[in-house]
């Protein structure tokens, strides 16, 4: 029969929740294509891992070699492709994560398979596999068909539900011969530097994107945040024109936050950005492009310039307040 | 030190009213601009140069266009300018640009290859990883700090989380470029007029050896085969009003939240 | 020595004559808070070897752009230029750019606008007007090219200056027109911050813009545009059209009784010269008639006025720079405001609109004065 691949990533001491989100796309990508699901684990010392994983698969493949104790692309390569070319799976599934962007395409160029990376949607149409994947900054879905009858496909994270693990998967032991790399080296990981605030404490947060314009701006909005009670946050491009410092980033590579409010301020709603704070309590977006995605992530949404609105917003609300 | 830099000219998309037309958006109201991406990793060529010396490749596969964003490399600090263009490259994905791009650069005898982490139109994230396996030589993408030293590259990957990866590895090498490695100069008007002198060496994929079966639709494993606008699965309420109002309605319903 | 475009500094501005007298530093309100002090500009300007001497300047870049130095010195000189020429070194290296500048720079490039919007939605402000504006873009013709300014485009509050103008004018029946999404930027602050490039570009793309829809007379609603297109434009390309401030139009319109206004203000009005209708034109007192023209207005001048008024701090490119530490000079002057009595401060230029607005609230007075355009004034006692 045949087998989807569903790498599993984890990284010190816990599966990361994109691997059970794959675990899920697989189940009904198996059911489309008849295929079983099995969950490929790569680590050392990850029999936990293995358990957890047969509740959601139906095989776990382990590969157990102290080598494989960090992640490190190269040799995660290696393995995978013996693995890949002894099995033959049908589809491959890797999280399109900081781990997955440094892996599948090199090991789909030494494989010769199709990638298709950073996808949102998977449907098979006779027999064979489409993807859906966001170009333009999300402005348009794109619909990708993959050559052949082999893929390989990355996927977003957070953009396929966490399904109940009611399997209970066999868990089968590799033995594979990992030979050194000695190219390339893990060092170590390293935390961004913390500031004064933690984010991820706040019950109020303000976050504030690229049309706060200039950083002569961020006053204003601090004060409305003061009024709230709650603390100032924003999306990656005000961390990388140095506005704010990196601690205070909401979104995938930043922190993820689930205050009670979170005020999203002249922030367009990039998918990284909302991976971040999708899972806050009360959402507002106040946006001057009324098609803006973040739309379609809050609960409530003023269609207007954020300069406009913010001074009037701090009035109302300290008159609220008392 | 000899870097090798890929640049990508695309439209800048964030205020547009994106309109589909087949298999692609109407591009020609778009203003374009330098990959957001790509500016950062000419930016980390140029620093890398100015501390070790050496000589800058600024490359792209495009149409006459695409000489835009290679002179405003050369203006950065590159030094000479490839450009690789044939009719049949339309319709290639990322892995197809990868592999033009390999058969230019490992003509060139590079220490380094650069290139943004992924690009703002497609968003692939492809080409510095595939390319790095094309070309034979070690990777690191997402790279939020560089340090070359002793024929070794010291790369900071940037991970979920806040969270780096800290490792090593041998040049040559391929680095993929995170934005916010470093701060990009400005380029002035001037200076572009200056580099214009700098030599663009106009490449056909015949001169990388390679078919026009290798690359395009044909050459591709990946095809897109339609475009449309994302469904909308949820909508925010609207507050309307001018700002007073709007600003009331939304403190009033904080209140009834509970979030006041 | 230190060059543009292969000129000596000495050759380019004169700088030989200078006398190294100070009264350029004497007048410069920066120069109160900043380092920048011009005689020293001049000298710097005049003996150093490379950019590198202009690197570690970090007050270069707090100039305004006032134009008192110039208007103060006794050889003619233009120290103001020689700063620009200064910023110009910087810029053509991408050293030591201020990061703001350099948004607002490559902001321009790409979408003719200093403000990071889209060249598409450059005619927003239209969107809540109700009267008629002619786009000569889509095949109207007009007398008149209305010449908007990206900061009456783009600034939520200046779009209200913006539509102001179109009120009066319409009610005026002037017969005008915009160049609609094809308008880009006049260059003035792009001069100013040293972008010389990019100046000489949109002096030619807007040469040519213009002589493309057979531009003849132009009307400006920002004083920097105005002084762009009047006095800078020539020194790069021939100039066909005439250009006038809106105030200097709308003063002709009055003295003809084309312009009729009824309804009674009943305010304390005084103005704020801006620089760049002021200092760099000596256009003093057309805007002075327009207001007293508005039916129920109580003028009165502040303490410093005409050539004596203070800079507000919006020109130089201070728009997108910090600048220097200190009390902001529009704030002093929201004070000399109150000091008069004044309920309105009237202004005719957008930069002192926003500068202004915000120093009205740093200085406590938001419940006592407001910030109006003349045309602003003007739409509401139509």
């Amino acid at each position: 029969m045949a087998e989807i691949f569903v790498l599993a990533e984890h990284r010190e001491g816990e599966l990361r929740e994109i691997t059970f989100e794959m675990l899920g796309a697989a189940k009904y990508l198996g059911k489309d294509m008849g295929a079983t699901v099995t969950a490929v684990l790569l680590g050392h010392d990850v029999d936990t891992y293995a358990e957890k994983l047969g509740s959601y698969a139906d095989t776990v493949l382990v590969v157990d070699d102290p080598k494989l104790d960090y992640f490190n692309a190269e040799i995660y390569q290696k393995v995978l492709s013996k693995l890949i070319s002894d099995k033959n799976p049908v589809v491959t599934l890797i999280g399109h994560t900081a781990f997955g962007m440094d892996l599948a395409p090199a090991l789909a160029v030494e494989l010769g398979l199709p990638l298709a990376t950073d996808c949102i949607g998977l449907e098979v149409d006779g027999g064979k596999l489409f993807v859906t994947r966001q170009i333009y900054s999300g402005k348009v879905n794109a619909k990708v068909s993959l050559k052949g009858d082999q893929y390989m496909v990355t996927i977003r994270s957070a953009a396929f539900p966490v399904e109940e693990g009611t399997l209970s998967g066999e868990i089968v032991k590799e033995a594979v011969a990992i030979e050194d790399v000695p190219y390339r080296k893990f060092i170590g990981y390293e935390e961004a530097p913390a500031g004064e605030v933690d984010i991820t404490q706040a019950d109020y947060i303000i976050g504030i994107g690229r049309a706060i314009g200039d950083p002569e701006n961020i006053p204003m909005v601090e004060e409305l945040a003061e009024a709230l009670g709650g603390v100032l946050a924003c999306s990656r491009p005000v961390v990388d024109k140095n506005w704010l410092p990196k601690d205070r980033q909401v979104g995938s590579s930043g922190k993820i936050v689930k205050p009670k409010l979170y005020l999203a301020l002249g922030i367009s709603g990039a998918f990284q950005h909302v991976a971040g704070m999708k899972d806050s309590g009360l959402i507002v977006a106040i946006n001057k492009d009324p098609k803006a995605p973040i739309f379609n992530v809050a609960d409530y949404g003023i269609v207007n310039d954020l300069f406009k609105i913010v001074p009037v917003l701090k009035e109302k609300i300290t008159e609220l307040k008392g | 030190m000899e870097i090798v830099v890929c640049v990508k000219r695309v439209p800048d998309t964030s205020e547009a009213d994106v309109v589909i037309t087949g298999k692609d958006i109407k591009k020609d109201d778009l203003a374009f601009e330098i990959n957001e991406w790509d500016n950062y990793a000419v930016e980390e060529a140029v620093q890398i140069k100015e501390k070790l010396g050496g000589n800058i490749t600024v490359i792209s596969v495009g149409d006459e266009e695409a000489k835009e964003v290679i002179r405003r490399g050369l203006a950065m600090g590159g030094d000479t300018g490839i450009r690789i263009d044939h009719p049949a490259l339309a319709g290639s994905d990322s892995m197809a640009i990868a592999k033009t791009l390999a058969a230019a650069i490992k003509d060139i005898d590079y220490d380094l290859v650069l290139t943004g982490a992924q690009a703002g139109d497609l968003g692939a994230g492809i080409v510095p990883v595939a390319l790095a396996e094309m070309l034979g030589v070690p990777h690191a993408t997402l790279a939020v700090g560089l340090d070359i030293e002793d024929g070794k590259a010291k790369v900071k990957r940037e991970l979920e989380g806040g969270l780096m990866e800290v490792l090593e590895m041998d040049l040559p090498a391929v680095v993929g470029v995170q934005t916010g490695i470093n701060e990009p100069r400005y380029v002035s008007i001037m200076g572009i007029r200056k580099a214009s002198k700098k030599e663009i060496k106009l490449l056909d994929i015949s001169d990388l050896g390679l078919l026009p079966k290798d690359v395009g639709e044909e050459g591709s494993l990946t095809v897109i085969e339609e475009l449309s606008v994302p469904p909308v699965t949820k909508v925010a309420e609207i507050l309307e009003g001018d700002p007073a109002e709007a600003a009331s309605k939304l403190a009033e319903i904080m209140k009834e939240k509970g979030v006041l | 020595m230190m060059e543009i475009a292969g000129e000596p500094f000495a050759q380019k501005f004169d700088l030989y004559t200078c006398m190294q007298c100070g009264k350029c530093t004497g007048g410069c309100t920066v120069s109160l808070k900043s380092p920048l002090n011009v005689r020293r500009m001049m000298r710097t300007a005049l003996v150093s070897e490379s950019s590198d001497a202009v690197l570690g300047l970090k007050e270069l870049w707090d100039c305004t752009s006032c134009g008192t130095c110039t208007s103060r010195c006794p050889r003619s000189l233009d120290p103001a230029e020689v700063i620009f020429g200064m910023r110009s070194l910087l810029i053509e290296e991408g050293r030591g750019v201020p990061k703001t500048i350099m948004e607002a720079l490559e902001s321009t490039v790409k979408n003719g606008n200093p403000w990071g919007r889209s060249k598409m939605k450059r005619t927003e402000w239209l969107q809540d007007f109700e009267g008629e504006v002619k786009d000569l873009t889509g095949g109207a013709t007009a007398e008149l090219l209305a010449f908007i300014g990206c900061t009456p485009s783009y600034d939520p509050r200046v779009q209200d200056v913006a539509r102001a103008f179109a009120t009066v004018f319409n009610a005026a029946g002037v017969d005008y027109g915009i160049l609609g999404n094809e308008e880009s930027c006049c260059g003035s602050e792009m001069h100013a911050m040293g972008e010389e490039g990019l100046f000489e570009m949109l002096v030619e793309e807007n040469i040519e813009l213009f002589g493309g829809f057979e531009v003849k007379d132009m009307v400006t609603i920002s004083p920097h545009c105005y002084n762009a297109f009047s006095n800078k434009y020539s020194e790069y390309a021939d100039v066909n059209f005439g250009v006038k401030h809106y105030t200097q139009f709308l003063a002709e319109l009055i003295d003809k009784d084309g312009l009729e206004l009824s309804k009674e203000l009943g305010k304390v009005v005084t103005y704020h010269d801006p620089c760049y209708l002021g200092k760099h034109n000596s256009i003093y007192d057309e805007p002075r008639k327009v207001i007293e023209a508005i039916p129920g207005v109580t003028f009165v001048e502040m303490e410093r006025s005409r050539e004596r008024s203070l800079c507000c701090e919006g020109g130089g490119g201070m728009m997108w720079n910090e600048g220097a530490e200190g009390e902001r000079t529009a704030v002093v002057r929201v004070r000399d405001a109150a000091e008069q009595g004044a309920e309105i401060i009237a202004v005719a230029c957008p930069f002192c609109m926003l500068t202004l607005e915000d120093a009205v609230k740093t200085a406590g007075y938001d419940d006592q004065i407001i910030v109006k355009d003349i045309l602003e004034l003007l739409a509401e006692s139509l």
